[in-house]
């Protein structure tokens, strides 16, 4: 071959536009990624083990369907190590990969919030399961929540402790962060609906290591239930514990976190008989029962709402990509309003116009350490 | 008047592990002029030595209790060749920063060692508790303030009444001095390392049954310590003490009749006030420079 200007040019041009045009050949194959946000260090580590196993769950039985638009989906996380900046600062490092097409962000409202308007500027779906109702009325139309919000918490509680248990006299007592003040006023309303008295409305720090002043103030209002928005579990135990050796023995109706799995561990017999309302129960429907057995497959820790609701992020997730045809932010987050109907092991998912997918709560008993089913509660309003 | 005495036995109780990690504060302080930011890692690293005895091997609690001081004991001996020793003729700032290196290294040792899942660690006795009246007595509790007096009176006893008590103390008030009179100043050091990580551990095991093991324990304690030691006058010991019990008391009496939301602000608002009106703490003595 002669060696002309001509060719070694043509060579040039050919080696330079190679790798473009491979990457676009290739480019149909690459991995539709999801961002996920979640504590590896922190108060919370142990629980952003269980949410990276549900997600991770609900991937694999992706993948091996053939993943979404003839394409695998691949997680990248980043640590939020418990805290907001920790939060703001794992969102932004996902954020600045702008092939992440969703995200998966936190279980804890107050690291929502604070990531809320990072989120806005990206402009892309995050998936959240903090249930501080405010998060889906901030007017930020990328934030759908995967567990229901604390005003069906709220109403559920109430309506069981009074209905059910027959008790109308309340002791709130809730962490001081968003969302046990979501919580607890949604509770409180919620109470003021029915005519219920509630006898104290009792706040603490997180991480709190004495409850002796709160069991103390339960004792002496007169109180003949409680009902707890706890956001860790290491304060729940503390509390539990401290409650049972200084006599109290009132029904408590109590919020997800009275059931996890960590908190029911570190408290032992303190909560045995106690109420909760869990987004997630292994007994409540045919699709909670296969996650339960999925997940046993691969923990020996029981499921919780830890890992439940981004087991059906993923899947919601990628059924609305596989709807919209595209990864186009815009229309995904039309698909995902558009879900209806899609039945997780949350509950059945039917998303408003606010973002909320789902409308309602399982009561569940702790039966001597064993977390027993007790009923539905669903709203249509 | 029982709920008085309840809230008194939980702040006593709670002021004494205060008290046992701000002593470790202070004895570091005292030999090397250093705040040690690890010494809440320390009691953290215990713990979980006594989860690992005793809780996963099933070894007898006492035995437990033994190995796992001697392994802080060791872990003391290293923590002063490898964090102190090497920074020991640079100024204050260098060897702070490499106690919070160290603190960040121990809690993440473990978390990857160990896992994030908080543990449960029994208590020493089999009963929680006695009812007496109408206060709860928390066995614990009781525990961890029988304790605290018998290692005051021993630490009192060891420094005023022994020799080597005596040549830590020379060489805590003035190194170059007590290198001069003989006192193997570096030895000393390390004893003080040695006993400030045993006295650390043994408060971390004390609370571990109460508050939970975790890789957060530790900090959540040193911080509520440190003020302990700038309330009681750093460098005091008796200081140390005192503050960490006022401490433990003023929290629990200002969340149950003030607040309890602002139970951890008490704290740090009375260490304000210190420091505002009476920097050199309840114990102290003034310090002050001539230009």
């Amino acid at each position: 071959m002669n060696l002309t200007r001509r060719s070694v040019t043509a060579g040039l041009v050919a080696g330079v536009a190679m790798p473009a045009v491979l990457r676009s050949a290739l480019g149909q194959s690459a991995p539709i990624r999801i961002g996920m946000v979640l504590p590896v260090t922190g108060p919370a580590a142990d629980s952003g083990k269980y949410a990276l196993t549900g997600a991770k769950i609900a991937l694999d039985r992706v993948n091996k369907g053939g993943g979404v638009l003839s394409r695998q989906v691949e997680l990248v996380t980043e640590d939020d190590q418990t805290t907001n900046p920790g939060a703001v600062l794992a969102f932004s490092k996902l954020a600045a990969q702008s092939d992440i097409v969703a995200f998966l962000g936190s279980i804890r409202s107050t690291q929502n919030h604070a990531m809320a308007p990072d989120i806005l500027k990206t402009a892309k779906p995050v998936c959240f399961g903090g249930t501080d109702p405010a998060l889906t009325k901030l007017g930020n139309p990328w934030l759908f929540r995967f567990r229901p919000n604390d005003s069906y918490s709220g109403r559920v509680i109430a309506e069981y402790g009074i209905e059910t248990l027959g008790k109308k006299n309340w002791a709130l007592v809730h962490s001081t962060d968003a969302f046990g003040t979501g919580g607890a006023k949604a509770l409180s309303g919620s109470l003021d609906k029915v005519g219920a008295k509630i006898a104290i409305d009792q706040g603490y720090p997180n991480q709190s290591q004495d409850f002796t002043p709160v069991v103390l103030a339960i004792k002496s209002s007169g109180a003949d239930v409680i009902g707890s928005y706890f956001t860790f579990d290491n304060d729940l135990a503390i509390f539990a514990r401290q409650l049972r050796q200084l006599g109290v023995t009132i029904p408590w109706v109590g919020s997800a976190s009275i059931i996890v799995a960590g908190a029911v561990k570190l408290a032992g017999p303190a909560l045995y008989g106690t109420y909760g309302v869990a987004d997630y129960a292994v007994d409540a429907s045919p699709e909670s029962r296969e996650f339960a057995k999925l997940y046993g497959a691969v923990s020996n820790v029981a499921p919780d709402n830890y890992s439940s609701w981004t087991y059906d992020a993923i899947g919601v997730l990628c059924a609305a990509i596989a709807k919209a045809g595209d990864t186009d932010p815009d229309k995904v987050r039309a698909a995902i309003l558009a879900t209806q109907g899609y039945k997780g092991a949350e509950g059945e998912y039917n998303f408003d116009q606010f973002g909320d997918g789902l409308h309602g709560y399982n009561i569940v008993r702790n039966e001597k350490g064993s977390i027993v089913f007790d009923k539905h509660i669903e709203f249509t309003d | 008047m029982g709920s008085v005495l309840q809230l008194l036995f939980t702040g006593l109780g709670i002021g004494a592990v205060y008290a046992l990690v701000a002593l470790g504060f202070v004895l570091i302080f005292r030999a090397t002029n250093v705040v040690n930011f690890a010494q809440g890692e320390f009691s953290m690293v215990a713990a979980y030595l006594m989860v690992v005895f005793a809780v996963d091997l099933g070894w007898p609690y006492w035995l437990s209790f033994l190995l796992s001081l001697g392994g802080m004991a060791i872990l003391g001996a290293i923590f002063n060749l490898g964090v102190y020793y090497p920074l020991r003729n640079r100024s204050f700032l260098p060897v702070i920063i490499s106690t919070i290196g160290a603190s960040i290294f121990l809690a993440n040792t473990v978390l990857a060692l160990y896992g994030p899942q908080p543990q449960v660690l029994p208590g020493w006795f089999d009963a929680p508790g006695i009812q007496l009246g109408q206060v709860y007595l928390d066995s614990q509790y009781l525990l961890i303030i029988a304790v605290t007096i018998l290692l005051v009176a021993f630490q009192y006893w060891f420094f005023e009444h022994t020799l080597l008590g005596k040549k830590l103390q020379a060489t805590s008030q003035d190194k170059e001095m007590a290198a001069l009179l003989g006192i193997p100043v570096a030895t000393m050091i390390m004893i003080t390392f040695v006993y400030s990580a045993v006295l650390g551990g043994i408060a971390g095991i004390l609370v571990a049954p109460v508050l939970f093991v975790s890789i957060q324990m530790g900090s959540t304690i040193a911080l509520k310590a440190f003020a302990a030691t700038i309330i009681g006058g750093f460098g005091d010991v008796a200081g140390a003490i005192v503050g960490g019990l006022a401490l433990g008391i003023i929290e629990t009496f200002g969340a149950a009749y003030i607040s309890v939301p602002f139970k951890d602000a008490f704290a740090f608002l009375v260490l304000i006030l210190f420091l505002a009106f009476r920097p050199q703490g309840l114990f102290g003595e003034r310090v002050a420079e001539k230009a």
